[in-house]
Formats: structure tokens, sequence, C-alpha cells
């Protein structure tokens, strides 16, 4: 049974008179422990699937299942609650933090939100998480800007762990840091999938990044959905225009200049 | 440079500085200098300033002593002045935070009674209130506070529609926060700085507002107020001058040393947070 299935999935905004459908009839599902990428030009409904599926927003018409239930259905304390089952990581590491907060207190928060540890034992499962993300334990009273980016991101990425979760979206999660920092962070998100069995929904332009970490893509073009299938056979040769273009769009290495 | 050098390296902070510095002083130094109930009787009615030093500003009209009433006035003007600015700040705040950050509904609610509060001349709502509730220390700051929450409410409602947007309050729902722990947990402290910057003329009002009541003779009847000397005075404006003229000076420097001292800090946050 798959994880997440989002079926008919539609936003509409309304500008100046006229309704425009940011996310237009969008289905796909994911399984346990998959990556599943969504790639497609700017505008083309990627980042707001993501903020649809995690709640931040809500949807005109569809339905998203998650783990079995209607997750469209739920409300207040049990939204708040299964929330700790599906986490997200975001694209400015910077951003995504109280500007006044600390290392610890980020890590804390789930902690308490979610129950999973008691006051006395969060330093240590805090500490634990470091680890977990390749950070050592002397950042945790650090405050978020004093650390460096690629640290930041270690951060968002246990502080979306810490819950335990089932599915983590990661919205342009790498897109922001420098090339180095940006293959070890992809090579700790394999890692934790391999190891704690975690579902990804991975929302980026760079097909490059797509080909390396998923194992299905989901290309989308104005809100709709324009091809999908395994990552490679898609990446390899696309059959859509939108396809074409992207990947034509790709920079390479071995490629001449004309 | 350290944030008190820089704070220091300004003119206006200096001087705001040395006279918030000297007033303090002369609050806290009050019941040590002239222990006793300031509104007894010291000496002769009516004796001129610089004329007998062991009453060095001389006497009012029922020989009270000016300097020991300056004293223990500087006292409650203080303690208003800060009492009722943070009350207003305080509700200020939450008020607008809430609004901003709840929107729909509640934010119309809250803001028309916010229009409704602004639309009504504060001192008239203070003058109001303290004659229908009756005159004490806590009523008054409560009347001041009741015209002057509705600016920092505004202030912070703008500054929360902002944050509101912003990842890091995303990031606390999709980790499941509650509401109203996101709403004064991680947007609130954010909304802060330029709330806070209002403070020095808030307490300004708040101290001019405090005398403007005790000189209607709307204040406490049992404590010295600078507003009350000064109404006190005024019946022998021209045998007796200084009666009015002293706490006038008082309240003037009073208001310039809270305000001078509130932009410097202004000033000198503003420096800070240019840099990072």
């Amino acid at each position: 049974m798959s994880l997440l299935t989002i079926s008919n999935l539609t936003k509409r905004y309304r500008r100046g008179g006229k309704t425009i459908a940011a996310v237009d009839d969008v289905s796909f599902h994911i399984d346990p422990g998959e990556t599943l990428a969504l790639a497609g030009p700017s505008g083309s409904g990627k980042s707001t699937i993501a903020r649809l599926v995690l709640r931040l927003i809500e949807s005109d018409a569809g339905r998203i299942e998650f783990e079995g239930n209607d997750f469209l259905a739920l409300g207040g304390a049990a939204l708040r609650a299964r929330r700790a089952r599906l986490q997200m990581v975001f694209q400015d590491p910077l951003a995504a933090f109280n500007p006044r907060a600390t290392v610890a207190r980020m890590l804390d928060d789930p902690l308490r939100i979610h129950g999973i540890a008691s006051r006395a034992e969060r330093p240590r499962r805090i500490a634990a998480l470091l680890e977990r993300v390749g950070l050592t334990t002397d950042l945790a009273p650090r405050a978020i800007h004093e650390i460096s980016g690629g640290q930041r991101q270690r951060v968002a990425i246990a502080r979306a762990i810490a819950t335990k979760p089932s599915l983590i979206v990661l919205d342009e999660a790498v897109s922001a840091l420098d090339v180095s920092v940006r293959g070890q962070i992809l090579e700790l998100l394999l890692d934790l999938q391999r190891q704690e069995q975690i579902a990804y929904l991975f929302i980026s332009h760079d097909l490059g990044v797509v080909r390396a970490i998923a194992h299905r893509v989901v290309l989308l073009e104005a809100g709709q959905l324009a091809e999908s299938g395994d990552a490679h056979a898609v990446i390899d040769a696309p059959q859509s225009a939108i396809g074409k273009a992207l990947v034509a769009a790709a920079p390479r290495l071995n490629r001449t200049r004309p | 440079m350290s944030p008190v050098r820089r704070f220091l390296s300004t003119p206006e902070a200096v001087a705001g500085t040395i006279l918030l510095t000297a007033l303090i002083a002369m609050a806290l130094s009050a019941s040590l200098l002239f222990p006793g109930d300031p509104q007894a009787i010291a000496g002769p009615a009516l004796l001129p300033p610089f004329q007998d030093w062991s009453l060095p500003l001389g006497t009012d009209r029922l020989g009270r002593d000016v300097l020991a009433e300056l004293f223990h006035g500087a006292r409650t003007s203080l303690a208003v002045g800060l009492a009722a600015a943070a009350a207003a700040l305080a509700v200020g705040s939450v008020v607008g935070t809430l609004a901003g950050f709840a929107g729909g509904l509640v934010d119309e609610v809250l803001m028309r009674i916010t229009d409704a509060f602004q639309t009504v001349p504060s001192f008239l709502l203070a003058l109001a209130f303290v004659s229908v509730v009756g005159p004490s220390l806590g009523i008054v700051v409560i009347a001041i506070a009741l015209g002057t929450w509705t600016g920092p409410a505004r202030v912070a409602r703008a500054e929360v529609l902002s944050i509101r947007e912003r990842d890091y309050v995303a990031s606390a729902r999709a980790i499941g926060m509650h509401p109203l722990a996101i709403a004064f947990r991680e947007v609130l402290p954010n909304a802060l700085p330029p709330v806070l910057a209002m403070s020095s003329v808030i307490v300004a009002a708040a101290i001019l507002t405090e005398a403007a009541l005790s000189f209607l003779g709307l204040g406490d009847p049992n404590r010295v107020t600078w507003g009350g000397m000064i109404a006190e005075g005024r019946a022998v404006l021209r045998t007796a001058p200084f009666l009015s003229i002293v706490p006038g000076i008082a309240l003037v420097l009073t208001v310039l040393g809270v305000y001078l001292a509130g932009e410097g800090i202004v000033e000198t946050t503003a420096v800070r947070r240019g840099l990072s």
C-alpha cells in the first residue's frame, strides 16, 4: 500500500478577477521508503504542492491520503499530532529558523511538542540528533545565524527527523547550497533513507540532483502533470515537450561549445 | 565598539542619561533625604527659595517643604510613567499580535475596538475613567494605559502581518506547534523591536498625562505629584510664581530626559541591526 496518495489535487488563486490554477488536477503516490521527485520550471506548482501536502495551505479540490487515513479530514489537535509523521525541510535554512533561536531550541521544539522525550532526557536526545546528521554536539548552544549554511541545513534535517516521520518533504532543500556541501547533504539524505526507511517528496528544478537521488519523477508544467515514471528513464529519454526542454536546459560538463 | 559605548557616543543620549539618572537618584533617595511625610508642615508658609538653607526651595501656601515635595513627586511621576507605558506596550503588543496572526474575524473585531479607542482623545478617556472609578495610583496608571495602547497595537499588527508569512512560521506549523505558541513564541518576540522603539514617547506622554490629571485634582490625593504642586501654586501665581515654576521645570527636564535617552537607544539598536 502506498504511503501517500494524492488524487486530483487542485489549488486555484484569484488574481485581478481571473482565476489561475496553480495546481490543476494532479495525482501521484509515494511508496514507503521511496523518493519521488517533483520537477518542473519556476511557477509550475512544485512548491504549492509541497505546501498543500503539509496542509500549510488548503486545497480547493482533491484528496490526500496519508498512512491510510484521509489527511484532509484532520483538524486541530489531531492534525497537529499527525504532523509528527510528515515533516518538511525548506530551501533557505536561514529563513526557516526563528532568527532568535539557538540550535538546541530548534531541536527541542519537536521533542517537546510531541512528548517524545522528557525534559531531563531532551539534551541527550538533541545531542544524538546532532550526531546523527554529522554535526558535533558543541553546536547546540550556538545561535542559528552563527553556523554555516551547510550546518544549518543539517540542523533542519535533524529537526525534521526528530519526530521519526515516515515522509519528509524537501522543498528545494539543496538548491541554495554550494556544490560540495550539496553532495554531502544528498549523501546524508540517502543514508537516512537506507537506515530509517523514510520516504522523500523531493522538489527540485535540478534534474542532475533528481537523477542522483530519486526513484521516480513527476514532471509538472503550469500546474499540470506532464510526465511521470522511473527517474532514469524519464531523464534519459523524456517524452513530453517540457521534459525535453528541461533536459536540454540542464548544464552538462561534457557538452562542447557550439 | 560595545553597545554601551556606542550608545554614549551621541550627545542626546548622554544628556538624556544624565537627566534620567538624576531623576532616578531623586526618586530613590526621597525617603532617605526627606524621611517622613512630605506633606507635613515644615516651616512658615510661602517662604521664597534660597532664604532659609534648611528649606532650600522654600515652602508652599501651607508651609510644606518644596524640595521634599519635589523629590517625592519624582517617585510618582516615574512610577506612573513607567507602569502606564509598560501596561500600554504589553496590552498593545498582545492585541496587535493576536489580530495580525489570527486574521479574519478576530482581526476585524480587535481592530474595530482599537479604532474605537483611538477616536476618543486619550486624555478625555483618562479623565472620564478616573472621575468614574475614583483617583488612586493604580487607577491613574490604567486610565493612562487605556488611551495609549492603540499605537503599539497597530505597529505590532503591521509587523506581525509581514512575519507570519515567513518560512520559520510555516516550519513551526509543520512540526505541529500550537497556533498560540507560534503567535507568542515565534512571532511576537520578532515583532517587538519597532514596538519598543515607541516606548520613550509613550513614557514621556504618560508622565505628562499624569501631571495633567493631578493638575485637575484627579491624581492620587495621598501622594505628592508635580502636577498637583503646579495646581497648588496656581492660586498664588502672582505672589509666589516659584511654586509653579519649580515643579514645571522638573517636569520639562524629565520628559526631555526620557525622550533623549529613548532616541539614543533607538539609534543604537538601529545601527546594530543595520550592521548585522
